[in-house]
C-alpha cells in the first residue's frame, strides 16, 4: 500500500502500480534476464538570493529504466513515458540493444528475491509540504538577515520519491523517500557565513538555528586579517571533516584496490586513521539519509568500515564481491564517523580549549591532487576564523590547502561527538568537529 | 519535428498564464535521447539509451518568477502544471523587494537544425562497440598497461519553444562525443593518459575523424611514459598550455567570473560570486595585451551556437576581453538590465525540461595570436608543455586556482625533450592571466566543450565549448603534484 498521500497529481508510482509496471515489462521482454528501476520523483525549490526569491521551481519526473539481457549480452534502454505503449517500446529497445552486444565476461544476472528491513525512509511532513511552505522557511531566513541589515542568499528544498526494483528473478522492492533541505550563506559587506541542514523530515531543518549561525559567522567576518601560508592547528567544524571524508569514502572503490590503483591498496585490515576513530553504515538512523535497498535491489546493511583506524571495508561491485566470495556486499548510503574514547560535547568547548589554530567552516572545489596517496586540494569558505586562548579573535582571509586525510587524520588533538555535516559537495553524514595539528595550508586568497 | 500534440499543450499553458495577469510566460517541451556506450578493460560495460521527455512552465507574476514541470506530457497535465507554476509566481512575488524587467527582445519565429553527415543513431551498434573493444585492445598492447576505458555518447534534443510574446522556436539538435583512456601502473604508482574528442554539435563524423585506432598506441605508450617520469621540481615555469588544457583554464577562469548573475550574488550559496564586480567593466586589466576573449555562440558545430537560448534570445558573438581589459558579461534577459543593458546576450540554458534556465557560459574561446608553435617554444630557456585536463581547484570567486593537466613535457632551451609528472600549477587570475605573452596563430585552434558544468541549486550541467590556440605563460608558479606535498 502507498503511503504517498501528498497532494500532487498524478500521483507517484505506488508499490501497486510499480508491480504492474513490472508485470508488464516482464511480459514483453524475451530476454534471459530482465532488471526493471523506478525513480518517480515530485521535488522542488525555493531559491533566494539579495534577500528575495529568485527561482521557485516544482518539478515532477518519473523515470523507468530496463535491462534485458541474453546470457551475457545486455543492454538498457530508459523512459519517462508509463504509457504502455512507451513502456513496450522501451523494453523492445532494451532488448534490440542486448541482442546487438557483445559478451560481458562480468555482468551477472539479476539478484535473487530479498528480504527488506523496513527503513524510516519517508516523512509524511515531507510529503505533504509544497511550495508554500518552502516559501515559509525562505522567509524566515530572509527576515532574521533583513533585520539585520544582511543578504540572504540559500535554498529551501523538498522532495518525495518513490523508487523500485523488481526483476525475472523475483526481486520486488519499493519503497518511498522524502529529503528536505536548506542552506544558506549570509553576505555581509566582503564577508559570509554559513549554515545547512538536510533531514528526511522538513520538521527538523533548524533554519532558525542554521540561520543565526550564519549571520554570526558573516558578523565576525567585518574585520578580516591575513595570515601566511603554513602549517597551522585547525579546528574543523563537522561540514569540513565531512568533506575530507567524503574524498576519502570515494576511494575505497575494490576493483581499483586490486589493480594497485588505490591509495588504500595493500592496506585492508591495516591501520588508515587515528586508531580512535570508527566509521560505519546504519542506513536505519533516522538522522541520516540511508535507504532501504541499491539500484541492484541488494538490502542496505549496516557495517564498520574502518574500525578503530584500520581500513576494514571496500566498496565491491556484484562482480569483484563475487570473485572474492562476498555475499553480503556493505552499503555506505548513510555513514556515521565517531572518536573513541574522551570527546568534547561541543565545537565551543574545542574552541575553549585551544591555544592557537584556524576554525574553517567549510571547504569548497575539493579535488584529489595525487591519488598515490590521496593528497587533496581544496579552498576554505563561508567563514574562516583565528582562534587564540579560547576565542575567535577575527576573520582571516580563506587559505588553499593540500592535505592526505591518510595523513591528517592521524594527527587528531581533540574531537566532539557526530553531529550532522552536510555540503554542497557531499551528501550528509554525521561527523565530529576536530582539531588537527600541523594542517598545510599552502596559500591565501584575496578575500 | 515535434510531436502534434505539442503545440496543443502549449497553447492549453499559455492561456492559462495570460488568464492568470502574468507578464511574461513561456513552455518548452522536450523529447531528448541519449546513447552512451562505456567500455571498461576490454569489456563493453553497458550501453544505454534513454528517452527523457516532458515540459517546463515559467511564469514571470508581478515581477517575480515560478516554474513548474512534469515528465507526463498530455492535455490534461498541461493546465495543472501551468496553475502550479502560477500559483508559485504569485508566492514569490509576495517575497519580491525589487522586480524582475526582462529586456526586450524581438518575437522570433524559427527552426534551428544540426548539419550532420551521418546520424550517429543510425550508425550500427556493433560498429560504435567494435570500435571500443579494438581501441582498448591496442591500449592493452603496450606493456604496462593495466586498465583502459573507452566510451561513446550521442544525444538528441527535440525542443519546442513557446512564449506569450509570441514567439516560436523549434530544435533538432545533436551533441556527440567519444574519449578513451589508458592506465599504467609503475614503482607503485599509477598514471593516466586520455584521449577525448571534443564535444560537439555535429554527426557520427566526429568519431570517424578522430581516428581513435590510430591514436590508442600513442596514447597507451604514453601513459607507461608518464608513470615513469621524473617528478617536477616546484619553482617558477614558462608554460605552454595546449587547447584542450586552454579550454578548462579559461572555462573556470574567464567563464565563470563573466556570469552577471553570479556577480550579482544569484549564486552566492552554492557556485560562488565573481571577481569581476561591476565596477571593473571596461576598465580593469584581467590579462596582457596578448588576451582577447570572446564569446562566440553563433559559430557552427558548437555547444552554446542553438540559435537561441531558453529565453528565446538569439544567440551572438561579443567581447568578454579584448586586448586585456575585461569588458562584457555573459547574460540573460533579467540581469542584464541591471547593469544597464538593453539587450540580453542570449546565454540562458536549463540542461533539461525540468530545470529552469540560468545564466550559463558562453562559447568563449582565446583569440588566435600570430607565433607558431614553434615560435613560443623556441623562447623558452625552462619551461613545461602541458596537455589536457587533470586535477583542479578553484575560490568561489575565481582568483586562487591550480591547475594540473594530463601530460607534461619539459622545455628545455626552446625545444620540447621528456615528459614529467606530478605538475600542477598554481596563480591568481589577474596574474596569471597577464603573464601570457604569446598565443599561437589560427592554425593551431581547436575547440574543446564541457557537458558537465555545474551550477544552479538545484544543480544543473552546463553545455559550452572553448576554442583556443597554444598560448606561453611567463613564471608561473609550479607547486607539483607529487605524493606527500
Amino acid at each position: 500500500m502507498s503511503t504517498t498521500g501528498h497532494k500532487t497529481w498524478p500521483k507517484l508510482t505506488s508499490r501497486e502500480e510499480f508491480r504492474f509496471l513490472a508485470d508488464l515489462v516482464l511480459k514483453h521482454s524475451t530476454g534471459d534476464h530482465t532488471l526493471l528501476s523506478l525513480h518517480d520523483q515530485q521535488s522542488g525549490t525555493t531559491r533566494f538570493a539579495n534577500n528575495q526569491v529568485i527561482q521557485n521551481v516544482d518539478t515532477r519526473r518519473g523515470s523507468l529504466n530496463v535491462t534485458v539481457a541474453f546470457g551475457r549480452r545486455h543492454g538498457t534502454a530508459g523512459t519517462t513515458d508509463f504509457t504502455a505503449g512507451s513502456v513496450q517500446e522501451t523494453v523492445a529497445r532494451a532488448v534490440q540493444i542486448a541482442h546487438l552486444s557483445p559478451d560481458d565476461p562480468e555482468y551477472l544476472s539479476p539478484v535473487e528475491p530479498r528480504q527488506y528491513v523496513t527503513s524510516p525512509t519517508t516523512r509524511a511532513e515531507t510529503v505533504v509540504a509544497g511550495p508554500a511552505r518552502r516559501l515559509e522557511y525562505a522567509n524566515e531566513a530572509i527576515g532574521q538577515c533583513r533585520m539585520e541589515n544582511l543578504g540572504a542568499a540559500g535554498i529551501v528544498s523538498s522532495s518525495v520519491a518513490t523508487v523500485g526494483v523488481a526483476a525475472s528473478t523475483g526481486l520486488f522492492a519499493h519503497e518511498e523517500r522524502t529529503d528536505a533541505r536548506f542552506s544558506l550563506t549570509v553576505q555581509a559587506g566582503e564577508a559570509t557565513g554559513w549554515g545547512a541542514s538536510a533531514h528526511r523530515s522538513i520538521d527538523h531543518l533548524r533554519v532558525q538555528e542554521r540561520t543565526l549561525t550564519a549571520i554570526d559567522k558573516a558578523k565576525r567576518g567585518l574585520e578580516v586579517r591575513e595570515l601566511p601560508p603554513g602549517r597551522y592547528t585547525v579546528i574543523l567544524e563537522p561540514a569540513a571533516v565531512a568533506g575530507l571524508w567524503s574524498s576519502l569514502l570515494w576511494m575505497l572503490d575494490a576493483k581499483s584496490y586490486e589493480k594497485g590503483m588505490s591509495a588504500f591498496s595493500g592496506k585492508l585490515g591495516q591501520p588508515i586513521v587515528d586508531k580512535r576513530l570508527t566509521l560505519r553504515n546504519l542506513p536505519a538512523h533516522e538522522d541520516l539519509l540511508g535507504i532501504g535497498f541499491t539500484t541492484d535491489g541488494l538490502p542496505t546493511v549496516a557495517s564498520d568500515w574502518i574500525s578503530e583506524g584500520r581500513l576494514a571495508q571496500l566498496a565491491y561491485d556484484r562482480f569483484t564481491a563475487k570473485a572474492r566470495g562476498i555475499d553480503r556486499i556493505p552499503t555506505l548510503d548513510a555513514p556515521c564517523l565517531s572518536g573513541g574514547g574522551s570527546s568534547l560535547p561541543t565545537l565551543q568547548e574545542l574552541i575553549k580549549g585551544t591555544e592557537r589554530a584556524i576554525l574553517v567552516t567549510n571547504f569548497w572545489y575539493i579535488r584529489t591532487v595525487n591519488p598515490t596517496d590521496l593528497t587533496l586540494t581544496g579552498m576554505t569558505r563561508d567563514g574562516t576564523f583565528l582562534v587564540e586562548n579560547g576565542i575567535i579573535v577575527s576573520a582571516v582571509k580563506n587559505f588553499r590547502f593540500h592535505e592526505s586525510p591518510l595523513r591528517v587524520f592521524n594527527r587528531i588533538e581533540a574531537f566532539t561527538s557526530p553531529t550532522e555535516a552536510i555540503t554542497s559537495e557531499t551528501g550528509k553524514l554525521l561527523v565530529p568537529a576536530m582539531t588537527l595539528r600541523d594542517f598545510n595550508f599552502s596559500s591565501v586568497t584575496r578575500f | 519535428m515535434s510531436a502534434p500534440i505539442w503545440d496543443e499543450l502549449a497553447e492549453l499553458a499559455l492561456k492559462r498564464i495570460i488568464a492568470s495577469g502574468a507578464e511574461y510566460g513561456d513552455i518548452r517541451i522536450l523529447d531528448s535521447r541519449t546513447q552512451t556506450i562505456r567500455g571498461e578493460d576490454r569489456r563493453i560495460a553497458s550501453i544505454r539509451e534513454s528517452q527523457d521527455r516532458g515540459f517546463g512552465i515559467r511564469v514571470l507574476y508581478h515581477g517575480a518568477w515560478g516554474f513548474a514541470a512534469s515528465s507526463v506530457l498530455s492535455l490534461e497535465e498541461a493546465p495543472r502544471v501551468a496553475e502550479l507554476a502560477i500559483e508559485i509566481a504569485k508566492g514569490s512575488a509576495s517575497l519580491a523587494s525589487e522586480r524582475v524587467k526582462l529586456a526586450d527582445e524581438p518575437v522570433h519565429r524559427d527552426r534551428v537544425v544540426t548539419a550532420q553527415r551521418i546520424d550517429p543513431f543510425a550508425v550500427a551498434l556493433e560498429r560504435k562497440t567494435a570500435l571500443l573493444l579494438e581501441t582498448m585492445e591496442y591500449v592493452h598492447r603496450q606493456p604496462g598497461i593495466v586498465r583502459s576505458s573507452a566510451s561513446l555518447w550521442a544525444r538528441q534534443d527535440r525542443k519546442l519553444f513557446v512564449s506569450t510574446e509570441g514567439s516560436r522556436l523549434e530544435f533538432d539538435l545533436l551533441a556527440l562525443s567519444g574519449d578513451f583512456d589508458a592506465t599504467a601502473v609503475h614503482d607503485g604508482r599509477f598514471a593516466s593518459r586520455s584521449f577525448n574528442t571534443p564535444h560537439l554539435r555535429m554527426g557520427y563524423e566526429l568519431i570517424e575523424d578522430a581516428n581513435f585506432l590510430a591514436e590508442a598506441p600513442r596514447i597507451a605508450s604514453q601513459a607507461v611514459e608518464k608513470v615513469k617520469a621524473p617528478t617536477t621540481e616546484p619553482g617558477l615555469y614558462d608554460l605552454i598550455l595546449d587547447p584542450e588544457h586552454l579550454s578548462l583554464t579559461m572555462h573556470e577562469s574567464c567563464g565563470h567570473p563573466s556570469e552577471l548573475d553570479r556577480t550579482l550574488g544569484y549564486e552566492a550559496n552554492y557556485a560562488g560570486t565573481s571577481f569581476l564586480t561591476t565596477d571593473k567593466r571596461g576598465t580593469f586589466r584581467y590579462g596582457s595585451p596578448h588576451v582577447s576573449l570572446v564569446a562566440d555562440n553563433c559559430e557552427p558545430e558548437t555547444l552554446a551556437a542553438t540559435g537561441y537560448d531558453d529565453d528565446g534570445v538569439a544567440c551572438q558573438k561579443w567581447d568578454i576581453v579584448r586586448d586585456g581589459i575585461f569588458i562584457g558579461y555573459c547574460t540573460n534577459r533579467e540581469v542584464a538590465p541591471k547593469v544597464g543593458e538593453s539587450r540580453s546576450r542570449g546565454s540562458n540554458r536549463a540542461d533539461s525540461w525540468g530545470s529552469v534556465p540560468i545564466v550559463r557560459i558562453a562559447n568563449i574561446g582565446l583569440e588566435p595570436g600570430v607565433a607558431t608553435l614553434d615560435e613560443l617554444l623556441a623562447d623558452v630557456k625552462r619551461g613545461i608543455y602541458i596537455e589536457g585536463h587533470g586535477s583542479y581547484s578553484i575560490d568561489q570567486r575565481r582568483y586562487n586556482f591550480q591547475f594540473g593537466g594530463d601530460a607534461f613535457w619539459m622545455i628545455e632551451n626552446g625545444k620540447r625533450t621528456h615528459m614529467v609528472r606530478d605538475v600542477v600549477y598554481h596563480g591568481i587570475t589577474p596574474e596569471f592571466w597577464s603573464s601570457c605573452d604569446g598565443v599561437a596563430d589560427r592554425s593551431h585552434r581547436r575547440r574543446y566543450g564541457f557537458i558537465t558544468c555545474g551550477k544552479g541549486q538545484p544543480a544543473q550541467s552546463g553545455w559550452m565549448t572553448h576554442a583556443a590556440s597554444h598560448a606561453r605563460f611567463r613564471n608561473v608558479n609550479v607547486i607539483g603534484g607529487q605524493a606527500g606535498l
